[in-house]
């Protein structure tokens, strides 16, 4: 066999050996567990210092701008900002610019309030306290209160109360979503008048203090398409809503002039963004541990030196070959 | 009991997909449709419960808002799209929404795609303190912008001083531009991934936590 | 009555909207108000389109029993079973709640693992293609691999060990020239938006007429 052939047939590797290495280096990894650091970067900073700033009198918008095929990303990055944003017990409004993104945003809700997760809070249905609203208890502190002195117990493990109504709203998603924001500086009730469990909002606690978008600190718009530039055009350059980026790493390179120009006050890029804002909330006290963003970035690396890897090793054979010479490669599975 | 056959559905739809990677097969096609239908049908469901019921048909039946019935209306001419002898109708509801999303969508896209960009461009390169390395980029981010539009400006040959060198300074800084996209598209295609093991290994065969 | 009037929607509609952003007056408030009530209402029903297409599509498939129409009903049942068993027969699966019921169960466990994974195939075949085409062959395209490389590294952990270096020149080569790219193709494409705006409203752009008689 000559030395050319062997170059040949390296290159002509049949590829599930490929998919197979892939298969192993995201594997391992989370067998082993290295935890190795993670640095974070301004972009995240200024997203994590905006909504930290925050207090119970103020209130952002989670948009939940993705479909399932990019939950690995967005997720992490929604759960996050969810996360800090009860911690604050700062109101969050939940919005879907694609219809699959409204199951999306009730999966990342059912996580953050599942017993199953570490530092859980505890939902209260908008049904289980309409006394307390009807006897004008809607201030959370009081509520908390009130809640508590009626006998009702936080179970072992959860961090708080999240009160439906007064802590968070699910609206859910509306078609032509670019018109909806655009209505939303005017009014949120005329463009959602019910909830997603068909609750009217215009009761809501968290609705009579934040009317429209005019009355919200920042959204968060965690996306997988180009639906977060909606919200800089028909949201930020209408009232000047401050805008955040969540978006998948295919994406986040696209959107760095945003940055710089003052648009949105940062962009998590991809799931190592997502991780950067877990170890914030972790380094701040804000939660005891990180959360999957965080444990995946040990794949990250592993599969990352191994695409570095083949992209050397297919470049060796190349040149070693003598192909960059030649027109054709004779191709194979 | 839910979740846990739910999780093991999940699980045989997931290795079902990934089956693909070896050879194409019947489940991998069986998957393949169902995601389409039950998106679609999902998309239904909400449209009704979101849209239809609350915005139109309640408020019509509650009596006060006959006007809805204009929108609804228009909106119902899109059946007429199936109907060749009268699918010309179709193009009033197209004509509404484009029309009007075109004239509210101009002056914002102005703003944020044109103005603020070019704002944003016009930064000073030094100021007191500044490191190095940042002079350095917004040398590279004013005069590479610059560039980069000669490059993609096709009604002038791309040759002299301004227009040759310029161009080929700019596809340079694209040429930056398209790499780091590609190492991100790299990092995002992994993460997806990442995502899978972690519900194969975590949620369903509890070996990670 | 075909043409003519859905141009003219289009072109005072546009012409409409674009003049009220300039005029905050009470009417043209009003007008807009009423306008952002009445379009989510229009545009649900363009969803007609999309069903009625695919499920002709595949009935079409079955009826002449076509290449694998036996797919088809994976199609079919799932598109239909979602409306009957949220607004119809939404039971619970999961004991009294009104969660849980099969329509959640098809979304959460089904449609959720699915998409996912389809979506995650991507990672296996952009490392076949990162071994097979990514190749230096000149000076450019090392230039592109080379940022590629870096950012890459820079962006994971192992990049902070190998050298602070490599992270900060991912991140240099991300706010600099990679910003200066993007802001140059931003730039092309907001022009371009907006050449099409006004093309579509002033009827010079035509093609959305489509096919649907003269």
């Amino acid at each position: 066999m000559s030395a050319v052939n062997i170059w040949e047939k390296m290159l002509n590797v049949d590829r599930r050996w490929i998919f197979l290495g892939i298969g192993i280096v995201s594997i391992v990894p989370f067998l082993i567990g290295f935890g190795m650091p993670i640095s974070t970067t301004i972009e995240v900073e200024g997203i994590f210092n905006f909504v930290n700033e925050l207090g119970p009198d103020d209130a952002i918008f989670i948009g939940f701008d993705f479909a399932p095929g990019t939950q690995a990303e967005n997720m992490p990055m929604a759960v996050a900002v969810m996360r800090h944003a009860f911690h604050n017990h700062t109101s969050v409004f939940m919005t879907a610019y694609v219809p699959l993104g409204k199951g999306m945003a009730v999966s990342a809700l059912d996580y953050v309030t599942n017993p199953k997760t570490d530092g859980y809070y505890e939902r209260v249905l908008y049904e289980d306290w309409v006394d307390y609203r009807e006897a004008g208890i809607t201030n959370k502190e009081d509520l908390t209160t009130a809640w508590e002195s009626d006998g009702n117990v936080l179970p072992e493990g959860a961090v708080g109360w999240v009160f439906e109504g007064r802590d968070y709203v699910l609206l859910g998603y509306l078609p032509l979503f670019h018109l909806v924001i655009l209505g939303m500086t005017g009014s949120i009730e005329t463009q959602f008048p019910v909830d997603y469990h068909g609750n009217p909002i215009g009761d809501m606690p968290i609705l009579m203090e934040h009317k429209s978008l005019r009355d919200v600190d920042l959204a968060v718009t965690t996306s997988g398409s180009s639906a977060c530039v909606a919200w800089i055009t028909y949201g930020r350059e209408k009232i000047g809503l401050p805008i955040a980026f969540g978006v998948t790493g295919v994406m986040a390179t696209d959107y760095f002039p945003y940055i710089q120009s003052g648009q949105i006050v940062g962009q998590m890029g991809g799931l190592r963004g997502a991780a950067e804002y877990e170890v914030l909330l972790k380094e701040n006290g804000i939660t005891r541990t990180t959360d999957k963003a965080f444990t995946g970035m040990d794949v990250q690396s592993a599969a990352h030196i191994f695409i570095i890897l083949l992209i050397v090793m297919g470049n060796i054979a190349f040149f070693a070959g003598g192909f960059h010479k030649q027109t054709r490669l004779k191709g194979r599975r | 009991m839910y979740d846990t056959i739910g999780i093991w559905v999940g699980a045989f739809f997931t290795l079902a997909i990934y089956s693909f990677l070896y050879k194409e097969n019947p489940v991998y096609r069986l998957a393949e449709h169902l995601v389409v239908g039950i998106s679609l049908g999902y998309t239904m469901v909400l449209i009704y419960n979101t849209v239809i019921l609350p915005k139109l048909l309640e408020p019509l039946f509650a009596g006060n808002h006959w006007i809805l019935i204009i929108p609804g209306l228009l909106g119902l001419l899109y059946i007429t799209r199936f109907i060749p002898s009268i699918a010309w109708l179709s193009r009033y509801p197209i004509a509404f929404i484009m029309g009007t999303g075109m004239g509210i969508g101009f002056p914002l896209t102005m703003k944020a795609y044109v103005l603020r960009q070019l704002e944003a461009a016009m930064v000073p390169l030094y100021e007191s303190g500044m490191p190095w390395y940042e002079v350095f980029g917004n040398i590279v981010m004013i005069f590479g912008t610059l560039a980069a539009l000669i490059y993609f400006f096709f009604s002038k040959p791309h040759k002299g001083l301004f227009f040759g060198t310029g161009s080929k300074i700019g596809i340079w800084v694209i040429m930056l531009g398209f790499g780091a996209t590609f190492g991100f598209t790299v990092m995002g295609r992994i993460s997806l991934l990442i995502g899978r093991i972690q519900y194969l290994l975590g949620d369903w065969l509890h070996l990670i936590e | 009555m075909k043409r003519t009037v859905p141009l003219m929607i289009v072109m005072v509609g546009g012409i409409l909207m674009m003049v009220q952003y300039f005029i905050p007056h009470q009417y043209s408030q009003v007008i807009f108000n009423n306008y952002l009530e009445w379009a989510p209402i229009v545009g649900a029903f363009a969803l007609i389109l999309g069903v009625g297409s695919l499920t002709r599509l595949h009935t079409h498939k079955i009826r002449r029993k076509a290449q694998n129409w036996q797919y088809s009903w994976a199609v079919l049942i799932p598109l239909f079973g979602m409306p009957l068993f949220a607004l119809i027969i939404p039971q619970s699966l999961g004991g009294g709640s009104d969660v849980h019921g099969v329509h959640d169960f098809l979304f959460m466990h089904i449609q959720v693992p699915i998409q996912s994974t389809m979506f995650s195939l991507l990672a296996f075949y952009i490392a076949s293609a990162a071994f097979r085409a990514f190749r230096a062959k000149s000076a450019l395209a090392t230039i592109l691999l080379l940022a590629a490389v870096i950012v890459m590294l820079g962006q994971v952990p192992i990049g902070d060990v190998l050298g602070k270096w490599l992270p900060n020149t991912g991140l240099w080569i991300l706010r600099y020239p990679n910003l200066a790219a993007k802001r140059a193709i931003m730039l092309g494409v907001g022009f371009g938006m907006l050449a099409t705006n006004l093309k579509i409203i002033f009827g010079v752009e035509r093609n959305w007429l489509g096919g649907a008689g003269k």
